[in-house]
């Protein structure tokens, strides 16, 4: 069986145009997907049933064991820390929010150590940006900041931007030009029409250093800026100013980088300047296929977007101090829930001194580098494989995901929903 | 009135408690106060020994005199509007927030957000602050508004960001961006900082020691004296407004 225009649960381009072959249940061959995607899709080697850590071995328990291990754990902790959100759907999500409300926990997700500073950058200056399609149907400038997308997005380039056709661009291979900006010459510079290299940590001053050039204020800014002269600051001034509608997009390179969020202002505050020349849209490039759904599920459920500390029964957010790397660092939780995503494949190792000595549960369909921080592991099924349920692309468009094969996993909606109930038994008694 | 309140040991010290109730004028009625360790409301007795010498009426007759594991003690001295405050150890993060009199003393460290958003009276540190003192809350237009505070140690990142009134001296070194955005009010690094006045509209800012990394968009306008230093005059940050002053000893650029 061929499923068409099925939905890509890898990136936050969320490409919905593969089509994924099936048989017997399994997953075969997958077309139109990036190898990233391609991988996902054939993903194998899941765990079988819910796992507890008995000693120093792995005892198999059920569903309902697992789901009760979590609830009693959760119940009985001062500041639980419930982490992760971007590798699920929507649905789920909210159930987390709920769950956190309802034990009075801290709920984070992993823009807190990927775009969580462009967010606070957002909320200081706001957010001029645009959908993909817009990009791809009129830029004929887009800059990569800090990012690579033909290894990180790698359908980026060929869908939205140097590869894609425009509707109001005649030529658009020829028309549309592209400035990467980075500290070391990546794949993606290779294809780019203008290549700006940048001393590490000096994003914020070229970012600067333009805002004032573009305002004519050339003069005072010094010979060389961070690695860049000044020519081809003046230069890429030029080319932004001479587009008819540029685009910015921006990675970890700038978000997590010396300056933070202040780089993401800064950028932020370029943008708004070009747009009293042209017309000009700056955006993040998001991570996990659905890290944009959990701070718009967070966003409209909490009124913020990550970071939400529930222990006083409302809603406070100070990413910093309640956000999870923070926690875990300061030993500030005493029990975790660990919902789609790897933390101990991406965190501090201070952090995982402290997961380790805490209880935690996690929900993942495979076993990973958390596994060994657990003592309970749950396996669910694949949102976008055997789950279907909401996701929201990089730029903010929900994009509903569909099941391509059916296997007797729960979902982590599932899986949350009983564990919630079960909660909300055990408070009421 | 002196209240004293010594931190008993608690075994599990790590989750940290939020006790925005330890302000004096709360202690003019009695020392029958709620605070919270995690998501548990405890009473102020459960987690300090509670002595009280004296009485007062009025809160600038009130001290509160805190002892013991006290760094993760967070929001002590919110909304102070009098009286005093001395915490004889490290202090946790948002000390100070909001307040708009009296003086707080803290002998140790302090965490991050000490002063945050202040309007008026003073806030002495004698160790290290960390990051984000007297600056504003995530998203705000304005940090501190008014009011002294001085650190005696070295200050943390984003030292003073958005200030917008009072005045910050630092005697260390402060880390980057101190004074990010500023937009009015005065701030003293009498140390080296990193990356001073970044998107500064207006107000002062002055480095005794050295700006490093600093930005390129600063004009220079000349030498100034200023307290005995000899000072290099710019104004900034022209990729802004540019009515800012940065008065800095010695400047490097990432160039």
């Amino acid at each position: 069986m061929i499923v068409k225009d099925a939905v890509c649960p890898f990136c936050g381009c969320l490409c919905d145009d593969i089509e994924v072959e099936v048989e017997d249940d399994r997953v075969v061959a997958v077309t139109n997907a990036c190898e990233l995607g391609t991988t996902k899709f054939m993903g194998e080697k899941r765990m079988k049933n819910p796992i507890l850590r008995d000693g120093d071995r792995w005892r198999d328990i059920t569903y309902d064991e697992a789901v009760q291990y979590a609830a009693d754990m959760l119940l009985s902790a001062e500041r639980p820390l419930l982490y992760g959100w971007s590798g699920t759907h929507g649905e789920a999500q909210c159930v987390g929010v709920h769950m956190a409300e309802l034990v009075r926990g801290v709920i984070d997700n992993t823009s807190s150590v990927c775009h969580g500073p462009s967010i606070l950058a957002i909320q200081e200056v706001g957010h001029p940006g645009c959908t993909l399609g817009v990009v791809k149907n009129r830029a004929d400038l887009v800059i990569y900041w800090g990012s690579n997308p033909i290894d990180a997005h790698p359908r980026h380039l060929s869908r939205y931007t140097r590869y894609a056709e425009g509707f109001f661009l005649e030529n658009a291979f020829r028309d549309r030009k592209v400035i990467v900006v980075d500290i070391r010459k990546t794949e993606t510079a290779n294809i780019a029409d203008e290549f700006v290299r940048i001393k590490p940590g000096g994003d914020y001053a070229v970012l600067s250093a333009l805002r004032a050039i573009v305002q004519g204020k050339t003069d005072t800014i010094p010979r060389t800026v961070a690695g860049v002269t000044r020519e081809q600051l003046v230069r890429v001034a030029n080319l932004c100013k001479n587009a008819k509608f540029g685009a910015v997009y921006f990675g970890l390179g700038l978000t997590m980088t010396r300056g933070k969020y202040k780089n993401i202002r800064n950028a932020i505050e370029l943008v708004s300047e070009l747009s009293r020349h042209t017309k000009f849209t700056i955006s993040a490039m998001r991570g996990h296929y659905n890290v944009y759904g959990s701070n718009e599920v967070n966003t409209w459920m909490t009124g913020y977007p990550f970071g939400i500390d529930y222990s006083r029964g409302i809603a406070f957010y100070n990413p910093g101090e309640t956000t999870a790397v923070d926690i875990l660092a300061r030993k500030e939780c005493d029990a975790a829930l660990i919902v789609g995503s790897d933390p101990a494949a991406h965190f501090p190792r201070k952090c995982l001194e402290h997961l380790a000595d805490i209880p935690v549960v996690q929900l993942d369909p495979y076993p990973n580098a958390t596994t060994a921080f657990c003592n309970v592991q749950i396996p669910v099924a694949v949102t976008g494989i055997d789950a279907e349920g909401t996701a929201y692309r990089m730029d903010g468009v929900p994009i509903r995901t569909r099941k391509v094969l059916s296997t007797d996993y729960l979902s982590d909606r599932e899986v949350l929903s009983r564990m919630c109930a079960l909660m909300q038994e055990a408070l009421e008694r | 009135m002196k209240v004293t309140l010594a931190m008993k040991p608690a075994a599990r010290s790590f989750i940290p408690i939020e006790a925005e109730s330890i302000v004096p004028k709360n202690f003019l009625d009695g020392t029958d106060l709620l605070v919270w360790r995690g998501n548990r409301e405890l009473r102020l007795d459960e987690v300090f020994s509670v002595s009280v010498e004296g009485d007062a009426d009025r809160a600038e007759d009130v001290e509160v005199v805190l002892s013991g594991e006290t760094s993760r003690l967070k929001r002590v001295g919110e909304y102070m509007d009098g009286g005093r405050i001395t915490i004889l150890g490290n202090i946790g993060m948002h000390c100070g927030n909001f307040m708009s009199g009296g003086t707080i003393e803290v002998h140790g460290n302090a965490d991050g957000w000490l002063g945050r958003e202040m309007a008026g009276g003073t806030i002495v540190c004698r160790g290290d602050a960390a990051d984000y003192c007297a600056s504003g809350y995530r998203g705000g237009r304005k940090g501190m508004t008014g009011g002294t505070v001085e650190v005696f140690g070295r200050a943390g990142d984003f030292l003073a960001e958005s200030i917008a009134g009072g005045t910050v001296t630092v005697h260390g070194n402060a880390g980057d961006m101190a004074g990010a955005e500023m937009r009015g009010g005065t701030l003293v690094v009498h140390g080296d900082c990193r990356r001073p006045g970044a998107n500064m509209k207006e107000g002062s800012c002055y480095v005794y020691g050295t700006a490093q990394g600093m930005l390129p968009t600063f004009r220079k306008i000349g030498t100034v004296q200023h307290e005995g230093h000899t000072l290099i005059r710019f104004a900034g940050d022209i990729a802004n407004r540019g009515k800012g002053n940065l008065f800095v000893k010695d400047y490097e650029y990432l160039d």
